[in-house]
């Protein structure tokens, strides 16, 4: 197919694409019910290592591990979860929550949505065991 | 020697069809509400890497061609471009695909490649076109080599490998259950698939095959979906980003990481290229070989059945 028209072909049909997903209300974030599955989506990464204590955020759409080898997190991948121990991890304030630096290539920076009471306490939580 | 034919390049022709089966997939979901799942983020992703490996395709297939090319000087033979000579060279290349695939996710080096594929969590037809940018850089385009020397033009198997890619796009959804029972038997089909994208235990490393099922039954790879297992989509890792740019590259960023660590021997560094994926010089991480024995050690009575 002649470039100048695949080109154009896959930019819009990418946008439509997106807008059309976006529109139907595919765009919302994963939700965690309750600690049991916050639980369940730590062990879909780490299944060797069971936590010890779940934190979940108030909006349901995180959670804070701490297991035998330290502190991790839950957060959502679009409509699915990812999870990451945070060793090694920059921990800053934002507007909305906190944003964490790990160096990670796969998960680089995590912005976690937290109210403001959550974004005083977990800095804390996420370095002292309980 | 023939060697001024010319075939359509069929993947960049079925793009509209993509767009549109896509469309349709969409559409269906929303309205039965079953049949997969779509999320905007992850499915523009995977349209990007697929946008990204036609560009990989324009700018470095010159250098897969103008190997296979070479090889077409030296060949004396030539089995010329009648249907009968394109549908063998379309089943030789299909097993071509196979042990490529097979290797893909055998061989780190090739699953740097190739891991980008898998790295959705969702399976829909979106997810068919989430394919590499760096193919090229395995040097898999070696395993074709025996089909040019025996004189299938290198044009018609490319030509061939194109239409094997777009068999493989349908197979991509959860739309479809099982096909007829003649149709799994021989094909690839949606459940035969999905099984090959389970990151669960008894899903991993099985199911290879591009268009017809049988190279799986016929080298030992081959696993059944269960309805009693759905598969679980994704990495055994998920990732922590959508950036295509960190999708395409994470585990050649990975493999160097690896290779170049202090303190390991020059046998280490090669293995962490070209071991299995998991493989680590100290044991720490987890093969698929593994994660089955880990999961067998948890649920001893599923030893003997389908992938274990």
């Amino acid at each position: 197919m002649p470039l100048h028209i695949l080109l154009p072909l896959v930019v819009l049909g990418i946008a439509g694409i997106a807008v059309l997903l976006h529109l139907i209300g595919w765009s919302k974030p994963a939700t965690l019910a309750d600690d049991a599955a916050a639980k369940r989506a730590w062990l879909e990464e780490f299944p060797d290592d069971p936590p010890k204590r779940v934190v979940l955020s108030h909006d349901h759409h995180a959670a804070l591990i701490e297991t035998e080898k330290g502190h991790g997190v839950v957060w959502p991948m679009g409509a699915d979860t990812t999870a990451r121990y945070l060793t090694d991890a920059k921990i800053s304030r934002t507007g909305k929550g906190l944003r964490i630096d790990l160096p990670d290539y796969t998960a680089p920076r995590i912005h976690l949505t937290l109210d403001a009471e959550e974004a005083n306490q977990w800095p804390s939580l996420m370095e002292h065991p309980a | 020697m023939t060697d001024q034919i010319t075939f359509p390049d069929v993947v960049s022709w079925a793009v509209p069809f993509f767009i549109a089966a896509i469309l349709i997939e969409v559409l269906w979901i929303a309205m039965k509400g079953k049949g997969g799942r779509y999320e905007t983020r992850d499915a523009v992703t995977s349209l990007i890497m697929g946008a990204g490996n036609v560009a990989s395709g324009l700018l470095l297939g010159f250098i897969a061609y103008g190997f296979f090319m070479v090889l077409w000087a030296l060949t004396p033979l030539d089995l010329g471009t009648s249907w009968w000579v394109i549908a063998v060279c379309f089943v030789l290349d299909d097993l071509r695909y196979y042990w490529v695939h097979r290797f893909g996710h055998r061989i780190r080096w090739v699953w740097a490649s190739h891991v980008n594929h898998h790295s959705s969590q969702h399976y829909n037809l979106t997810t068919a076109l989430r394919q590499t940018w760096t193919g090229t850089f395995t040097f898999m385009m070696i395993v074709r080599s025996p089909l040019i020397l025996l004189g299938f033009h290198p044009a018609m198997v490319l030509f061939c490998g194109g239409l094997n890619l777009i068999y493989q796009f349908w197979i991509h959804t959860e739309a479809i259950g099982k096909m007829p029972k003649w149709f799994e038997a021989v094909m690839n089909t949606p459940s035969h698939h999905r099984v090959h994208h389970g990151r669960n235990a008894r899903y991993l490393d099985a199911n290879y095959a591009g268009v017809f099922i049988v190279w799986d039954k016929l080298f030992g790879t081959y696993v059944p979906e269960l309805e009693e297992e759905k598969p679980d989509y994704g990495l055994v890792h998920n990732l922590g980003t959508f950036n295509p740019i960190r999708v395409a590259f994470h585990e050649w960023v990975g493999i160097f990481k690896d290779a170049t660590q202090p303190g390991i021997t020059w046998r280490d560094r090669l293995n962490y290229c070209v071991m299995p994926p998991g493989w680590s010089h100290d044991g720490s991480r987890d093969t698929s070989e593994e994660i089955k024995r880990k999961y067998l050690a948890h649920h001893p009575e599923k030893r003997g059945t389908p992938g274990f």
